[in-house]
């Protein structure tokens, strides 16, 4: 194993500016007296190169923990003496080893992955207990190996599926896209690729994610407790990373499956010190569209890249891409393409065995276009958006790290592009007003072990969000642009007094928050600990939605005069537990969440194209709470999770007057994402080297919605009228699914390696309810209720395969 | 024109509707409440001076029979205060009618409603219309086998206009309505698209387009998505739609339905 050794002495090595940052901590940096030396490096797999996140370092002798950063990168500074190290990784072999720490040292791991060492062993040494000594709560990871096993849909991998098994994480049902963390919208999620922003996770409305399972390495949901580090949404962080590539040799994986294929190739660059990765997935045609023999075709493609390059110990670079699209092709007279861009040029520097860094460069965007060439209509529209941070890690002592950053988001928003597909069509070129928006952040977070009970992690996040011109702006009365018709007792778009323009980069409407987070942890024992946290979080952009999952064409909006920033307070408190020796995992959280300025749309509010959102919108707040428990077998033959959930989610938009009723009379009424029960139940069975089982059931409370209290007859149809805003609910939710996977030869390690995955999705074919809807029967006049399921049973078969 | 993006939820609903089934639901129901249909139609080419007004109520989602009122108190007046009474002529219809109505284009009209002590009203006022120019019937329409008929007109340049489209098929129980405006075909000629794959040669389909206020445009489109398919996939939270009648008694104790006024302009076409 290679051990570098660097000559200069770090004891008192600190940069004034980091002295300054330092500042925050005063208490602990009073033990800098004795001699102190610091180990670091970088923790990889043996057989790949590839770098490990998340990977806990534990030294006994100070019942210190660090773990790897997102580059896999660790550091520790202890005072001069012997230590153990004791390194575990989920799915991989736990190694120990002692260092005699005379002087700064560099030192990296390799870790091995547990299958590959124990052949017919039932594995036993893979450490998955809960974290019980991090003031770390509300996050989930899963690694892909785990998601791999929960069987899905069509036997496709599926990460956001995969996030649905997890407590507090619901979505609005088959077919959905996004998902919904502790009663938030999912537009409320960031969802981060290799630290880009993807707008829109979804393939083919929902039935499947963006994410190639293939390509990622590692993600983690944070759902509270969420580090000063990210913001710009108020719910939850989706952070993935996408694979390094394999630095050792080449490689190629694949599969074939009933939606789709995928191919991923990955090898050195430069032996050792450099790799690549390309992976790509597409869908085969006609998907669900074999109903007729015509030109008709659905697909989605998605391309993923990442090239690392180490230019020396303390360098790295690293470029990651993605590139997805579905495209819809009926007839050729309706063509519609949507989809995510990412490219990211980072670079790793180590200022000092202490002081990791990364510079960050980012764009990505999303693209939604629309050729009705019917009617001669094309319609483009989009986000593009540009980003530059620069974060650092400072280990500071063993007991104190410290995190900190800034981060400038450029934005570019193109509400639409109409134009006439062909010299035939009526309509005239038109471009929607575009928006311009500018995003910067300062964080500071300290991660500090106070005593070897109680540790601490707090920080402070300072966002500032300008809206620029070039743009008009609409003028009302009041400053009103929705009006309350005392008459009729409706909201009414307002007609604008006035307009101001801004000129190109003017300061149009500005916004700065502060925002504190806040987690400790306090430990009782080595198996038991509780925790509690506390986070601001402040989202400046707003998906214009009005339906209960977003869709493709759905326009993100900047905050402006009218439509003010979301600012969400949550705090939630855990009860943490491992027992029978680790083998068994205990989480219980409780949560509440109050969100200020959640926008409610007016009755009838019309969305598409529409060039004054403001006139439709009325600021209202969201509040949502619930306790989650999530119990896991870690080890044995037969492992997995249960994890339930009882929560509530409501809204409520009260009139801006005493003489407005507001939204559902100014009533608390059900969010779209209230789901008062949610079990998931999540197993896999080893049952030789050669078999595996999977079994899954998910059971939840039906979405809410509104169903009709009456009907009318006007111009000859039939008109349903309505209550109370989702006073209803859809049928509870359940289905059962099954999996099995074979690998021939398990034990080959080298050459062809393959396997088949089965599986039964809802394997008693429950007709769960997507959606039930009510209309007059064209044909007989009567009025009827129809039910749309989506799956009925779904058998799936794909192979996997690599060399 | 934004209508046509609505299309998009509609076709992408056809690769769901192979998973779709008539369930029964328990619905409650409200307390009835007064319907005025009252939509004053000038065909191009007639006096105009026949025209109904349909009062009921609001019932049971389920229920076959919609109750008609009698006994109310109706009457338009327009801005020169001429009063043209509507009475129910038959009994126990529901169906007011006026035999001396005077329609003048963009005058304003006012409709009053007296029922049980209460007073509604209505203003609006009668726009007028474009003729249907042509008619041409595309066979490969839709997802490559529906009937597409399209109904073009020429809209006048610099006004925003807005229209209405009402198709009422031989092979159907009811009609179906499609509004636009001329937002981004301002100026331009522009067609009614009415798109059926049941429908054959021989079949009958009478088209109507209406002049339409701005106003009566808005209350249609929402009319139109709740009528239609309302808690789709893609659906958004539906409500009551509220028409453009006031009652003057009591605000709360609302009535549904709308008062207004067009020029309509009327084709039959023989399906080819």
């Amino acid at each position: 194993m290679l051990v570098k050794i660097t000559i200069k002495k770090t004891t008192n090595y600190m940069p004034k500016k980091i002295i300054l940052l330092t500042f925050f901590i005063l208490g602990s940096i009073s033990s800098f007296a004795q001699e102190k030396f610091t180990i670091n490096g970088v923790i990889s797999d043996s057989n790949t190169n590839e770098t490990l996140i998340g990977v806990n370092i534990y030294i006994p002798e100070k019942k210190a923990t660090i773990t790897t950063n997102e580059y896999g990168f660790y550091s520790i500074t202890l005072p001069k003496g012997n230590y153990r190290i004791q390194i575990s990784y989920v799915g991989y072999e736990s190694i120990e080893e002692t260092v005699s720490l005379e002087k700064d040292i560099k030192k990296n791991f390799n870790l091995t992955e547990t299958g590959q060492q124990l052949k017919e062993v039932v594995i036993t040494t893979e450490k998955t207990a809960t974290n019980i000594r991090k003031p770390e709560m509300s996050v989930n990871r899963l690694s892909t190996a785990t998601i791999k096993k929960i069987p899905v849909v069509l036997g496709e991998v599926d990460i956001i599926r995969a996030l649905l098994t997890l407590p507090g994480v619901t979505n609005a049902g088959e077919g959905q896209s996004g998902f919904n963390v502790r009663g938030g919208g999912a537009d409320q999620n960031l969802i981060l690729l290799d630290e880009a922003t993807i707008f829109n996770s979804s393939h083919l409305f929902g039935f499947f994610s963006v994410f190639n399972p293939d390509a990622i390495k590692d993600l983690k949901l944070y759902k509270g407790g969420i580090p000063s580090r990210y913001g710009g949404r108020i719910s939850s962080v989706l952070d993935i990373y996408q694979k390094d590539g394999n630095s050792n040799k080449f490689s190629m994986n694949g599969g074939i499956g009933l939606i789709s294929s995928r191919l991923l190739a990955e090898g050195p660059l430069v032996k050792d010190r450099g790799s690549f990765l390309f992976a790509g997935r597409a869908s085969y045609a006609h998907l669900f569209l074999k109903l007729s023999d015509n030109s008709n075709s659905a697909y989605f493609y998605d391309l993923n890249t990442k090239l690392n390059y180490k230019l020396n110990p303390n360098n790295n670079l690293f470029l990651s891409g993605y590139f997805g699209r579905d495209v819809f092709n009926i007839n050729n007279s309706f063509i519609n393409t949507y989809g995510n861009a990412t490219l990211n040029l980072r670079w790793n520097h180590l200022f000092s065995d202490k002081l990791f860094s990364n510079l960050s460069a980012i764009y990505s965007d999303y693209y939604y276009g629309l050729d009705l060439n019917l009617v001669g209509f094309l319609w483009n529209s989009g986000i593009k958006n540009y980003n530059i941070k620069y974060d650092f890690k400072h280990y500071v002592t063993d007991k104190v790290k410290l995190n900190y950053g800034i981060s400038g988001i450029y934005y570019d928003f193109n509400p639409g592009t109409i134009e006439p597909s062909n010299s035939e069509s009526g309509i005239n070129y038109r471009q929607l007003e575009k928006k311009y928006a500018f995003e910067p952040s300062i964080y500071l977070d300290a991660e500090q072990k106070i005593s070897n009970n109680l540790s601490l992690s707090y920080g402070l996040r300072f966002s500032m969000f300008y809206r620029l011109g070039s743009s008009t702006v609409n003028l009302y009365e009041n400053n009103q642009p929705v009006v309350f018709n005392q008459e009729l007792q409706i909201y009414e778009k307002a007609t604008p007094i006035d307009t101001q323009f801004y000129g190109k980069n003017k300061v149009m409407e500005s916004f700065n928050n502060l925002e504190p987070r806040f987690a400790a942890s306090y430990q009782f024992n080595d198996d038991t600990s509780v925790k509690a946290s506390y986070n601001r979080m402040v989202q400046y952009l707003q998906l214009i939605s009005n339906t209960a999952s977003p869709t493709p064409l759905d326009v993100w909006t900047p905050s402006d005069r009218y439509i003010k920033p979301q600012i969400a307070d949550q705090v939630a408190l855990g009860y943490f537990r491992n027992f029978k020796d680790d083998n068994y995992s205990l989480e219980v959280e409780t949560y509440f969440k109050k969100v200020k300025n959640r926008i409610d749309y007016i009755d009838g509010a019309d969305l598409i194209a529409n060039e004054a959102i403001e006139q439709v919108i009325l600021n209202g707040e969201m509040r949502s709470y619930g306790i989650e428990f999530l119990l896991r077998k870690n080890t044995g033959k037969l492992n997995g999770w249960v994890s339930y959930t009882l929560s509530k989610s409501e809204q409520r938009t009260p009139g801006r007057n005493a003489s407005e009723p507001g939204i559902n009379n100014g009533n608390w009424y059900r969010s779209g994402y209230d789901k008062l029960h949610n079990l998931s139940v999540t197993s896999s069975y080893n049952f030789n080297p050669k078999w595996t089982f999977g079994a899954n059931f998910v059971l939840q409370t039906g979405q809410p919605v509104t169903f009709p209290n009456g009907q009318y007859e006007y111009q000859g149809i039939t008109i349903p009228t309505y209550g109370l805003r989702n006073e209803n609910r859809l049928p509870t939710y359940h289905h059962l699914d099954i999996s099995a996977t074979y690998t021939p030869k398990p034990n080959k390690k080298k050459g062809w390696q393959s396997e088949w995955v089965f599986s039964i999705y809802n394997l008693y074919g429950r007709r769960n309810a997507a959606s039930i809807s009510f209309r007059q029967n064209v044909d007989t006049g009567a009025n009827e209720a129809i039910r749309l399921s989506i799956f009925g049973v779904v058998p799936g078969v794909s192979y996997n395969f690599k060399f | 024109m934004k209508n046509y993006i609505y299309l998009l939820i509609s076709i992408i609903s056809i690769f769901f509707t192979s998973c779709e089934d008539v369930i029964q639901v328990d619905l409650d129901t409200a307390a009835p409440r007064l319907v005025i249909d009252a939509s004053i139609q000038w065909q191009k080419g007639t006096l105009g001076n026949e025209q109904k007004i349909k009062l009921s109520t609001t019932t049971g989602f389920y229920d076959n029979v919609i109750p008609t009122v009698s006994g109310a108190t109706v009457f338009i007046t327009n801005s020169d205060n001429v009063v043209f009474n509507f009475n129910e002529t038959t009994p126990n219809t529901g169906i007011y009618t006026c035999s001396t109505f005077v329609p003048e284009i963009n005058k304003t009209y006012v409709l009053t409603v007296i029922l049980n002590g209460q007073t509604y009203t209505a203003t609006e006022t009668l726009k007028s219309v474009s003729s249907i120019t042509n008619i041409e019937q595309n066979n490969n329409g839709g997802l490559g086998n529906d009937i597409e008929i399209k109904s073009f007109f020429n809209d006048p340049a610099t006004v925003e206009n807005y229209y209405m489209f009402k198709y009422k098929s031989s092979i159907a129980a009811v009609p179906v309505f499609e509004v636009q405006n001329d937002k981004f075909t301002d100026g331009n000629q522009n067609f009614g698209l009415y798109m059926n794959e049941d429908i054959g040669t021989g079949d009958q389909l009478d088209i109507t387009i209406y002049g339409i206020s701005k106003r009566y445009f808005e209350y249609m489109n929402k009319l139109i998505l709740i009528a239609g398919e309302s808690n789709g996939p893609f659906s958004t939270p539906p409500a009551t739609v509220r028409g453009n009648i006031i009652n003057q008694t009591n605000s709360k104790n609302f009535a549904l339905g709308y008062f207004s006024l067009s020029e309509t302009d009327f084709r039959n076409y023989t399906v080819q």
